[in-house]
């Protein structure tokens, strides 16, 4: 597939990605704002930094739609990579208390949790990063397309470097 | 041997031929990411989202290590056992070490090696390995010196520069090493500034660690209300004091991946320096406040500054003890306001005003060593001012708080 195709993909991919990304950013700014939550299946939309969360993802969608116009400019995907991070940082945080949060015992209980309180602990709900997670990996296919697009200039610089 | 003007820009235009290598720039991709975090309309929700990122960590890593496992170890097993063993229930010396022999948790119990002991290596201790942990990961990334640029515009307003941002997020840790790292501002009218405002308006780690067990719905308002009060008070401060606000230029450098030996030896240092400093303060604050409640010299400061207290601040007399408590530790303070009864509202109220109030002794003590710069004259220059704007402050600042909960009905 040419280079172009590749990047069109990738337009198209985004923008939908993105609209849903913005989309999900507004609900949960809104629930935030309200003082309200909402439950959709596994999805989860509370907390306390549900504002803040929601604030986050409404940006990276916006990233996400104002890259799509001249998709392959390196400037515009830096944009894309920094969406993918707002939602990784939300998501990666959020994987990490969970993590924290399933191995001490609780009040009444032991030092450590038991086996099936292990495993509770990462049941449903889950807030709409985490589903947002795996759709954002797709930038890693896209710096390494950028990374194999500035090789030329590292070749120019090595062989500066061995005259 | 003497060179003409023109024969050294010869010899200059030689070397130059010789040693100057021309190429075509291209942008790469980290370099157009090192561009959108300084640019305001993309930086400052990235900035958003690090900053979500870091308090998450903090909650998390802080929550992890005291609900998890030191509430439990000190609750149920260090508390009873000291009490249990412990000689001389009800005498001064039970008191003072061991606290009220009918509690049932460290934080209520208050004696030297139950609420102290608790505080210093319970709360404070994850709470401030979580700090600089982030802190340096930040720092060591380069993204530390791209925040100093976005903020600088808003930092300009109050007086102060881009690179201010770097005591304001150091004092998130400890106030000591924030006021220390004002050197780094230009002139004396910016370090004063600087000191003073973070100071009074931002709280430290161990009191953000003590903030999230008493409120843990209200630390992010407290937090939005300290920080406004930080530039309007900022910016009253630019336009009082004299002096020049000059501007800087700034080397930023590239964002690289932090290495692992880096951040722990910097953590270390960090640490162990918070540490040693930290916990002799904390024991002795509760020495203190212990021995002024049994001489009952804490009653009647409390009977003194009952009408201001309840007047004008809204918040019950009994806060007189952690008020004093806060010149030693302010974390200790706090957690000694959740010992007192109280509704939520006189609870946050109290918080802030521990935030407010006089800078704890560690930071007061490098006030005192920053305005020796001076002199004598500096010092007092230093001590006194900081003292009337931190009056102010409390009395404006923290009676502003009063006001919007009799606003919203709930005082």
């Amino acid at each position: 597939m040419s280079e172009e195709a590749k990047f069109m993909i990738g337009r198209i991919y985004f923008a939908i990605f993105g609209l849903v990304v913005l989309g999900i950013g507004a609900v949960e700014i809104l629930l935030g704002v309200t003082g309200r939550s909402l439950e959709w299946g596994i999805m989860e939309m509370s907390g306390e930094f549900l504002l803040w969360r929601g604030l986050i993802l409404f940006f990276a969608g916006a990233f996400y739609l104002s890259s799509i116009k001249n998709f392959a400019d390196i400037h515009q995907q830096a944009k894309i990579v920094m969406a993918s991070l707002m939602i990784w940082i939300i998501a990666g945080m959020q994987i990490f208390s969970m993590i924290l949060e399933s191995i001490p015992g609780g009040e009444e209980g032991g030092w450590f949790n038991t086996f099936e309180g292990f495993l509770a602990s990462y049941s449903a709900p889950y807030i709409p990063s985490l589903f947002l997670l795996p759709f954002s990996l797709v930038v890693l296919y896209y710096i390494k397309l950028q990374k194999e697009a500035e090789e030329p200039i590292n070749q120019w610089e090595k062989e500066e470097r061995y005259e | 041997m003497k060179l003409s003007v023109d024969e050294r820009w010869d010899l200059i235009d030689k070397i130059a031929k010789q040693t100057v290598k021309y190429g075509v720039y291209r942008h790469t991709l980290k370099d157009a990411i090192a561009e959108l975090t300084v640019k305001p309309l993309t930086g400052i929700p990235f900035a958003i989202a690090v900053l979500y990122g870091f308090w998450s960590f903090f909650c998390a890593f802080a929550g992890f290590f005291t609900d998890g496992f030191f509430v439990k170890l000190f609750d149920n097993y260090w508390l009873p056992w000291l009490q249990e063993v412990f000689p001389g229930k009800g005498g001064w010396v039970y008191y003072i070490l061991v606290g009220d022999p009918t509690a049932d948790n460290c934080f209520e119990a208050f004696g030297m090696l139950t609420s102290g002991l608790f505080v210093a290596i319970g709360v404070v201790l994850p709470a401030i390995i979580a700090f600089y942990l982030f802190l340096i990961i930040l720092e060591d990334s380069g993204y530390l010196p791209r925040l100093a640029v976005l903020i600088d515009t808003a930092l300009h307003k109050i007086g102060l520069h881009g690179f201010a941002v770097v005591p304001m997020i150091l004092s998130l840790g400890c106030n000591v090493p924030a006021v220390a790292a004002t050197r780094t501002l230009e002139t004396r009218k910016q370090r004063f500034m600087m000191a003073t405002l973070l100071a009074i308006f931002i709280p430290c780690g161990a009191q953000l660690g003590i903030m999230l067990e008493v409120i843990p719905g209200y630390v992010g308002f407290v937090m939005i209300y300290l920080l406004v009060g930080f530039f309007v008070f900022g910016f009253i401060l630019n336009k009082l004091i004299p002096g020049r606000s000059p501007e800087i230029l700034l080397d930023v450098p590239p964002y690289h991946m932090p290495t692992a030996r880096n951040v722990r030896r910097k953590l270390w240092v960090r640490v162990r320096s918070f540490f040693t400093t930290a916990i002799p303060f904390v024991l002795l604050g509760v020495v203190i406040v212990n021995l002024m409640y049994l001489t009952g010299f804490l009653d009647w400061l409390a009977d003194v500054f009952e009408p201001i207290l309840c007047g004008w601040f809204g918040v019950p007399k009994e806060t007189v003890g952690p008020l004093i408590a806060a010149f030693l530790r302010k974390d200790l303070a706090v957690a000694q306001l959740s010992a007192i009864e109280m509704t939520t509202y006189q609870l946050v109220t109290s918080v802030v005003l521990v935030s407010l109030y006089f800078p704890c002794v560690a930071t007061f003590a490098m006030l005192i060593k920053e305005g020796r710069e001076g002199g004598w004259k500096g010092v007092a220059q230093y001590l006194f001012g900081s003292l009337a704007a931190l009056i102010v402050v409390v009395f404006l600042w923290g009676g502003l708080v009063h006001l919007i909960w009799i606003i919203l009905g709930v005082a």
